[in-house]
């Protein structure tokens, strides 16, 4: 397992995403990550607002279109987390923050898309899954915020 | 032109700001006015944001007239001191008035009248001090540059990050947090502003903004917390002068929905065609993608 981590690493893609200089690379990818993250969660963020009864006069199915830009920015955040994971994947993969993020997204996007299922094209009032998803992209973002003191810390 | 030069441009509009839109909350009063009431209530948002970078720049003069080592320096950090003190009520107004140009109520006027005036009296306090900076002829002979009995929160603010280390990681997450409530309450409601969600009135989906300027006032207070304890990270990077234009400009662009929120009737003028929405809706979203692109360049670009 170390070293596929490590190969990851030390891969072409690797090398370059920490090498390709100040205005592609490494810090593009990590502008990308958060403009797709603040998309995904914002949107998502707005949208349970609406469902916990903030702005309850909008319609839902007015809001439906939004889902195809919540998945693009997901996709966004995917792509870019993938990358970044593979520029440093032996710091990463030894770092408990970065396994309690990712549960946590994985629990954020699941919700959104049960959202989507039983309350945009059901008939819940999605009062408890709204909550639910505020509380995992909470969490989401501390643990994502704090991976590089986490990583500090431990090594 | 330098930060210096900026902090010469912006270091008056808060004082006098201030001073024009007490004129304009007395005179609302006295004619009983709900359009001069507004107006007040725009100045004060427009200059609480404006004395954002006034306050950040005033530590970039610092550096550059520390090289010079001809000024007393305790008059400088007593002016800093001063300022932020002055800040603080001075942003409370701007909320309080981006609240009450959002949804009127009764005890606002006067709530708001009260504290700008005294925010009025402490920023000119802070003026006074900073006029000594260059002006020493004008320091009464014997008379301290400061009067130790006066709160200091910019230091306290400085010591609260350097003393814990726990501190900075939590800003870190709220930072977060905020920029997600402001960037998704935003982009919704600019998308709807745009025409690229419709179905309902703007007036409804504004019922979310408050969610956007909450966002916005958490970074504001963690994004200050993170200057005062390394302002100088700040003041030499050109990618935060780009970021802190670029918010200045985002916060201005919330006052459109918030004032401009009546569906486009008969009477529709220039400010209502769907034409101006779209452009007013598509420049806020890429105003504040601008604001995360510098935000996240900051340890990257404008170092040198």
């Amino acid at each position: 397992m170390a070293s596929v981590l490590a190969q990851l690493e030390q891969s072409a893609l690797g090398t370059w995403i920490h090498e390709s200089g100040l205005l592609y690379g490494y810090p593009l990818i990590l502008f990308l990550h958060t403009l797709g993250l603040s998309t995904v969660v914002g949107l998502n963020v707005a949208i349970d607002l609406r469902l916990l009864g903030v702005a309850s006069r909008v319609p839902l199915a007015s809001l439906d279109k939004l889902f195809g830009l919540l998945w693009a920015g997901f996709a966004l955040t995917a792509v870019t987390g993938v990358l970044l994971f593979i520029a440093d994947a032996t710091k990463h993969a030894s770092n408990p923050a970065f396994f309690v993020k990712l549960v946590f997204v994985g629990g954020g996007v699941t919700t959104l898309a049960f959202l989507r299922r039983r309350v945009f094209h059901g008939d819940e009032r999605g009062r408890f899954l709204a909550a639910a998803s505020l509380a995992c992209w909470f969490v989401a973002l501390t643990a994502g915020r704090l991976m590089a003191y986490v990583s500090e810390f431990i090594s | 032109m330098n930060l210096a030069h900026v902090h010469l441009l912006l270091n008056h509009v808060p004082t006098i700001g201030f001073g024009f839109g007490i004129g304009l909350l007395v005179a609302s009063l006295v004619r009983d006015s709900a359009d001069l009431r507004r107006a007040g209530y725009v100045v004060f948002f427009v200059v609480a944001l404006v004395a954002i970078p006034a306050y950040l720049s005033g530590n970039a003069a610092d550096v550059v007239l520390r090289t010079g080592k001809e000024l007393q320096h305790d008059v400088v950090i007593a002016h800093q001191n001063a300022a932020m003190l002055a800040l603080i009520p001075m942003e409370i107004v701007g909320l309080a008035s981006w609240l009450a140009l959002w949804q009127s109520r009764r005890w606002q006027q006067p709530a708001v009248l009260v504290l700008s005036i005294v925010t009025f009296v402490l920023m000119a306090r802070a003026a006074t001090i900073g006029g000594q900076i260059r002006h020493p002829e004008i320091v009464a002979a014997g008379a301290a540059a400061s009067a130790p009995s006066w709160p200091s929160p910019a230091a306290m603010g400085a010591a609260l990050v350097l003393d814990h280390p726990w501190v900075w990681p939590i800003c870190e997450v709220f930072h977060f947090v905020g920029l997600c409530l402001l960037f998704g309450v935003t982009l919704l409601v600019n998308l709807r502003l745009a025409g690229f969600v419709g179905g309902f009135p703007l007036a409804e989906v504004n019922r979310l903004l408050p969610w956007a300027v909450a966002g916005l006032a958490i970074n504001v207070i963690t994004g200050m917390l993170f200057f005062l304890a390394a302002p100088d990270q700040y003041t030499q990077n050109s990618a935060f002068t780009w970021k802190m234009g670029l918010v200045l400009l985002g916060g201005l662009s919330l006052l459109y929905p918030t004032m401009f929120d009546e569906e486009p009737g008969s009477t529709a003028g220039i400010l209502h065609t769907a034409m101006t929405r779209r452009l007013i809706g598509v420049c806020s979203v890429a105003i504040w993608i601008g604001v995360i692109f510098f935000g996240r360049y900051l340890p990257y670009l404008g170092t040198e």
